[in-house]
C-alpha cells in the first residue's frame, strides 16, 4: 500500500464520522467515537504495512517526502495521540454536552458531541501530512489544517468563559505566528527561488550567498515556530490556552502540536545548517532561545497550584530540552555519535507516553472531583490506588527518574549537548531537571500523605470510577514508559 | 525602457504593510481590528511572493511556484476568517466585549 493512502484513509474516516453524526439516527453518540478509535487502530496497523515507491518522479512527490522512517514514526505519534484523545473525549462527554447542547425542543440531547469526536481525526490527518511535508507549500497547508482545527476545538465549550477566552487567545496568537511564517517563507522563496526544501538547502549552501537576507528569513520562521512549540519568549499563550481548553484538547495540543512543530523545526533548520556561514549563527540563536525557555518554563512551573497550568509550564520546560538538542547540531569540527533528529524523536516519543498518561488521569479524576487544583487531589491514593500509581509513574517520567522513559530522553539531550561542548546549556538543563523533581513530585504529597479527607464526610472517600478504555490505555502507557526506561532501544528501533 | 518599478519597491511596500499589521496587532485593543491587521500581515506576505515570482525569471517565464503558495494562503486566510469571526461572535455573546484587555479571568 502506498504511504500516502494513510492520510486519505484518515480524512475519509473523519468524513464518515461526520456523516454518521448527521444522518444516522443514533441514541448514544459515543458510537461515533468508537468508529474513530477502531478506524485509527487499523491505520496504526497499516503503518507497518506501507511500501515505498520505486520512483519518486512526478509532481506529487515534490510535496511529500519518500522513504523516510522518521516520518512514519511521527505519523504513529499522531495516530496514537488521537486515539487516546478520543478515549479522553468519551470520558469528558458530560461536560461537553452541558456546555454545548442545543436547548431547543426536538434537538438531540447530545447535539454537538459528534463533531467533538470527528474534529480530532481531521487534525490527525493534518499532523500525519505534516510529518511527510518536504515543501514550503505542503508544510504551510498541513500546519494550517491542524491549527484551524485546534481553534475550533479549544473554543468548543461555547458557554464556558474560560474556553472562549482560551480560544480567542489561541486564535490571535496562532494567526500572528502564521503571518510570521508565511512572510518568512516568502523571503526564503525569494532568495532561493524554490519551494523545495532540498533545493533550498543546495542554494543556501552556496558560500557566495546573501547571508543577511537568509538570516532575516530564518528569524521570521524561528519566531513562528517558537510560537508553535512554546519556546520562550513566545510561550506566554500556553498557560492560559492549556488551562481554558477542554482537557482532552489540552492533551492533544501539548503532544500532537508539539510533535508536529518539532518535525517541521527539524526539516526547516536543515537547509540553514547545511550552509557553513549560517550554521554557527543559527545554532547560537537556538541555544539562546533554548536557555531562556528552560529557565522560564521551570521557574514558572514551581509555584503553580492548578494541575493543568503546571502541565502547561512543564510542556514549555520540555520544549526547552528539545531545543537544546536542536541547538546542538553537529558541525564539521565536532562530529558526535547522536544526531539531533534521533534525540528529538526519542524525546518526543517518551514525552507522548508520559504526558498522555498524566492527562488521562486528570480527565478521569475530573469526572469525580470538580476542579483541577492540586489540592483537590488530596487522598487520591485512598480513593483509587490505581490512579495514584499511574499518576506517580507519569510524574516520575516527566521529572526524569531512572527506569522511566523520561530519564533516557533527558540523558540523550545532555549527552548531545556535552558532545557539542554546549556547557552553559548543559548546566541550565541540569538545574532545570533538578527543579523538575520538586514541582512534579510535590503532587505526591496531597495524593499519598494528605489528611484532609479524614475531616470530611464519608462520601469524600468514595472510590473514583475508571472507564474500561481509559484503564486499558493507562496500563499500556505505564508498561511502555517502564519498558522504554529499562531498554530505550525499544523506541529507537521504531524509527531507525 | 525606463522601468521605474524594481523589486526593491515591492519589498519596501510589503515590508511596510507587514510592520503596520504587526503594530496594529500589538497596539490595538479591539478584536475585530486586530483580526484585520492579521489579514494585512498575510497580504504583505502575498505581495512579497508575487514580487519575487515576477522578478525571478527563469527561461523568460516568471517563477510561478510563488503563486501556488499565494493561492493556498488566500484559501487558508478565508478559512481562518470564517472560524475566527465565529469565535469572536461567540465571545461577544457571552462577555459582551471585544476588548482583549478584558480577557483576563484565568490569571489569578
Amino acid at each position: 500500500m502506498p504511504v500516502y493512502f494513510l492520510e486519505i484513509i484518515v480524512v475519509a474516516l473523519g468524513l464518515l464520522m461526520l456523516m454518521v453524526d448527521a444522518f444516522a439516527k443514533i441514541e448514544d453518540k459515543r458510537s461515533i467515537a468508537w468508529i474513530g478509535m477502531v478506524g485509527l487502530l487499523i491505520v496504526f496497523g497499516l503503518l507497518f504495512a506501507v511500501n515505498w515507491p520505486e520512483s519518486t518522479d512526478g509532481a506529487f512527490w515534490q510535496f511529500y517526502s519518500a522513504n523516510d522512517q522518521i516520518s512514519l514514526f511521527y505519523k504513529g505519534i499522531a495516530v496514537i495521540t488521537t486515539i487516546i484523545v478520543l478515549i479522553m473525549a468519551v470520558d469528558f462527554r458530560h461536560i461537553v454536552v452541558a456546555q454545548t447542547a442545543d436547548p431547543e425542543k426536538g434537538a438531540h440531547p447530545q447535539s454537538g458531541l459528534g463533531e467533538f469526536f470527528a474534529l480530532p481525526v481531521f487534525a490527525c490527518a493534518g499532523l500525519m501530512l505534516m510529518a511527510s511535508a518536504n515543501n514550503l507549500v505542503s508544510i504551510f497547508v498541513s500546519l494550517e489544517t491542524v491549527t484551524i482545527t485546534f481553534y475550533i476545538l479549544v473554543t468548543y465549550l461555547r458557554r464556558n468563559v474560560g474556553s472562549l477566552e482560551a480560544g480567542v487567545k489561541y486564535l490571535i496568537l496562532g494567526a500572528l505566528s502564521t503571518g510570521f511564517l508565511v512572510y518568512g517563507f516568502a523571503w526564503l522563496f525569494g532568495i532561493t527561488g524554490s519551494m523545495q526544501l532540498s533545493e533550498i538547502a543546495s542554494s543556501l549552501a552556496n558560500p557566495e550567498f546573501n547571508s543577511a537576507a537568509a538570516l532575516f528569513a530564518f528569524a521570521l520562521i524561528l519566531v513562528a515556530l517558537a510560537f508553535k512549540v512554546g519556546g520562550a519568549p513566545f510561550h506566554f499563550w500556553i498557560p492560559d490556552v492549556y488551562q481554558g481548553a477542554p482537557t482532552p484538547i489540552t492533551a492533544f495540543l501539548s503532544v500532537g502540536s508539539k510533535a508536529a512543530g518539532f518535525i517541521i523545526f527539524l526539516r526547516l533548520i536543515g537547509p540553514f545548517l547545511a550552509s557553513d556561514v549560517l550554521a554557527e549563527k543559527v545554532c547560537l540563536v537556538l541555544a539562546i532561545i533554548a536557555g531562556i525557555t528552560l529557565i522560564m518554563g521551570n521557574l514558572a512551573a514551581m509555584p503553580q497550584k492548578n494541575f493543568k497550568r503546571l502541565l502547561a509550564y512543564s510542556s514549555v520546560a520540555h520544549a526547552g530540552f528539545l531545543l537544546v538538542a536542536l541547538a546542538s547540531a553537529p558541525t564539521k569540527s565536532s562530529a558526535g555519535s547522536l544526531s539531533p533528529a534521533v534525540v528529538v524523536t526519542f524525546y518526543l516519543g517518551a514525552y507522548l507516553l508520559m504526558t498522555l498518561l498524566a492527562f488521562l488521569v486528570v480527565t478521569t479524576v475530573r469526572n469525580s472531583i470538580a476542579g483541577e487544583e492540586i489540592d483537590s487531589y488530596k487522598g487520591l491514593a485512598k480513593r483509587s490506588p490505581f490512579l495514584a500509581f499511574t499518576l506517580i509513574i507519569a510524574m516520575a517520567s516527566l521529572a526524569g527518574i531512572p527506569l522511566t522513559a523520561g530519564f533516557y530522553g533527558k540523558l540523550f539531550v545532555f549527552k548531545i549537548a556535552a558532545d557539542q561542548g554546549n556547557w552553559t546549556l548543559l548546566i541550565i538543563g541540569l538545574i532545570g531537571a533538578a527543579s523538575g523533581f520538586y514541582y512534579y513530585l510535590k503532587i505526591a504529597v496531597p495524593v499519598f500523605f494528605a489528611t484532609a479527607s479524614d475531616k470530611d464526610s464519608g462520601e469524600e472517600i468514595s472510590s473514583i470510577p475508571v472507564s474500561a478504555p481509559a484503564r486499558a490505555a493507562m496500563v499500556v502507557l505505564t508498561v511502555a514508559i517502564i519498558a522504554a526506561g529499562v531498554n530505550p532501544n525499544l523506541i529507537i528501533m521504531l524509527f531507525s | 525602457m525606463d522601468s521605474a518599478l524594481t523589486l526593491d519597491h515591492f519589498l519596501i511596500l510589503s515590508g511596510l504593510l507587514f510592520v503596520i499589521g504587526l503594530a496594529g496587532v500589538l497596539v490595538r485593543r479591539n478584536l475585530i481590528i486586530i483580526f484585520m491587521c492579521l489579514e494585512l500581515m498575510l497580504s504583505a506576505a502575498n505581495l512579497t511572493l508575487v514580487a519575487f515570482s515576477r522578478f525571478n525569471v527563469q527561461e523568460g517565464q516568471p517563477n510561478y511556484e510563488g503563486h501556488v503558495l499565494l493561492f493556498f494562503i488566500i484559501t487558508v486566510a478565508a478559512a481562518e476568517v470564517a472560524v475566527g469571526l465565529a469565535i469572536i461572535v461567540a465571545l461577544f455573546r457571552s462577555r459582551e466585549t471585544t476588548d482583549v484587555g478584558k480577557l483576563n479571568t484565568m490569571r489569578n
